[in-house]
């Protein structure tokens, strides 16, 4: 083991000591993921700016039936890739652009594609669609009090 | 008193589709606000409804200048998937697609720049160099913009005689070393247009976390290549340039010096292809359920893909891109404040924005 990789160790440790989390940090198909527990996006934030890890994106899933979303946190530290999922059960969700900057534009993206509205900031219009209604673009089913315009709610597949 | 210029998203000083409100105060910019999406294609929703094969041809479509790199990220995501790892000498054949891909976009960068400088013999200049690199390309994948040459475990088309590429790309560095690099880094003309201009602060890189060039012109060391590697980059030795200053100079330095790293890279990879198979690919490709990721730097910087994937399905389940350009352009906002109106359109061109890329 090199001295950089028991730096980035060392490092991870504390990412996951912020957090509060026991779970260890699990590689998968060269990922390193975090299972955050009860910590919020916000700690994570926070904990990741402290290691001095840089943000990459967020990826948002839809989940089966009304089991919400899963919002996929990614940062670079010294070259790794690092995940940190949250579910959430409604369609809200705290912004961390207060803290990390670099999430406003994917915030913003998120709540095009999939309707889910980040709390504790501002919302600009439509960054991609302007004119358009939010969660019509990515969502399985449009989203029912803003119907769809313009854009197909079902998804249709190629055989 | 303030007013607002709008610029875009149509106009001769920006050469894709996106606008730019700058409000001034007579001929200085105090602040500039961004709008994007005019290119919009819906292509992440798309994807899921393609197929493992089709996902791919639409994939290289989500931009015109690197669209390689596309394919590359997105079948490196989907080989962890499906447990395949493409052979010694497909990787070997990627690194070279993609320097050369990295050079076919510096270049072009490079001629569209010195065309908002006011400059363009070297517009023409650069563009005639930019030919051969297409030729390069051509040569290799019989296409000179999408190439259609990743599937999934491989490639599809072999480099039959590697030492025959070498002479061209040779010529090439040759033409860099001799009149743009010298031009670029030397000329009034270019000096007077871009030292001091356009200046992103080393806190202000970190803070909007951007890529690529962009980044390593603010005194950032990032480099997938060097920093994660994929394909074969790890057995290539390269350095990463890196600049101070932030300005327009300093990402033009640092795509001069990336242009002359990209020709050495080639010239190893091609030494080092070993005789071989180019597609491990199994008749029937059978994908795990989850999600797999993938990063690439891309000429603009890292370009990262996640693929989801649900049980015995043809079609992903959802494909996320984060493009470089995104993640670069939030900071055009602060190169502009303080700078001159005349000045805003080569900003913006320094940081290589892609609209194809970003709107998606």
């Amino acid at each position: 083991m090199t001295a950089l990789d028991t730096n980035l160790d060392t490092n991870l440790d504390t990412i996951r000591e912020k957090l509060g989390t026991a779970e260890p940090w699990v590689e998968s198909r060269g990922t390193y993921w975090l299972d955050p527990g009860t910590a919020r996006p916000r700690d994570a934030a926070w904990a990741m700016n402290a290691a001095g890890a840089r943000f990459i994106t967020i990826t948002a899933y839809e989940l089966p039936g009304d089991a919400g979303f899963r919002l996929e946190y990614h940062w670079d530290l010294e070259g790794r890739l690092l995940g940190i999922p949250f579910q959430i059960a409604g369609k809200t969700t705290e912004s961390i652009v207060d803290i990390i900057e670099a999430a406003d534009w994917i915030e913003r993206e998120v709540y095009e594609g999939f309707a889910i509205v980040f709390t504790g900031r501002v919302f600009e219009p439509l960054m991609l669609r302007e004119g358009d209604k939010p969660g019509v673009n990515l969502r399985v089913a449009p989203v029912q009090d803003e119907p769809a315009s313009g854009l197909p709610g079902q998804k249709e597949v190629v055989q | 008193m303030s007013y607002k210029i709008p610029m875009g998203p149509y106009h001769p000083g920006l050469e894709e589709p996106y606008k730019l409100d700058m409000i001034c105060e007579g001929e200085t910019v105090k602040d500039a606000e961004l709008n994007i999406g005019f290119n919009f294609r819906g292509i992440e929703h798309l994807a899921e409804t393609r197929n493992y094969v089709q996902v791919i041809a639409l994939m290289e479509r989500v931009c015109g200048i690197c669209s390689f790199i596309h394919t590359l990220t997105l079948c490196q995501a989907m080989e962890k998937l499906a447990g395949v790892e493409a052979p010694p000498r497909a990787l070997y054949i990627r690194v070279v697609m993609a320097e050369l891909e990295r050079l076919h976009s510096h270049v072009l960068w490079a001629g569209i720049a010195a065309k908002l400088m006011g400059f363009k013999t070297m517009f023409m200049t650069c563009f005639e160099l930019r030919e051969k690199v297409m030729d390069a390309l051509q040569a290799i994948s019989g296409n000179r913009v999408n190439y259609s040459m990743n599937h999934v475990g491989g490639v599809n088309r072999d480099i039959e005689d590697p030492i025959a590429l070498v002479p061209m790309i040779d010529e090439l560095e040759r033409e860099m070393m001799r009149t743009v690099i010298p031009i670029f880094t030397t000329s009034s003309t270019a000096r007077s247009r871009c030292a001091g201009i356009g200046v992103l602060t080393h806190e202000k890189a970190v803070s909007c976390a951007v890529v690529g060039p962009t980044a390593r012109a603010s005194g950032i060391p990032q480099d997938l290549r060097r920093d994660a590697p994929y394909a074969a980059y790890a057995e290539m030795k390269f350095e990463v340039p890196v600049e101070q200053a932030g300005d327009v100079r300093a990402r033009l330095f640092v795509r001069a010096l990336e242009i002359i790293e990209s020709c050495n890279i080639i010239r190893q990879a091609l030494a080092l292809m070993a005789p071989g198979e180019i597609s491990s690919a199994p008749e029937k490709l059978i994908f795990a359920t989850g999600t797999a990721t993938s990063r690439v730097e891309a000429p603009r910087g890292e370009v990262m893909y996640s693929v989801s994937w649900k049980e015995n399905s043809r079609n992903p389940a959802r494909v996320h891109v984060r493009t470089p350009t995104y993640a670069n352009m939030p900071a055009v906002r602060w190169m502009v404040r303080g700078a001159r109106l005349a000045d805003t359109p080569l900003i913006q061109a320094s940081i290589d924005p892609c609209y194809s890329c970003t709107d998606r």
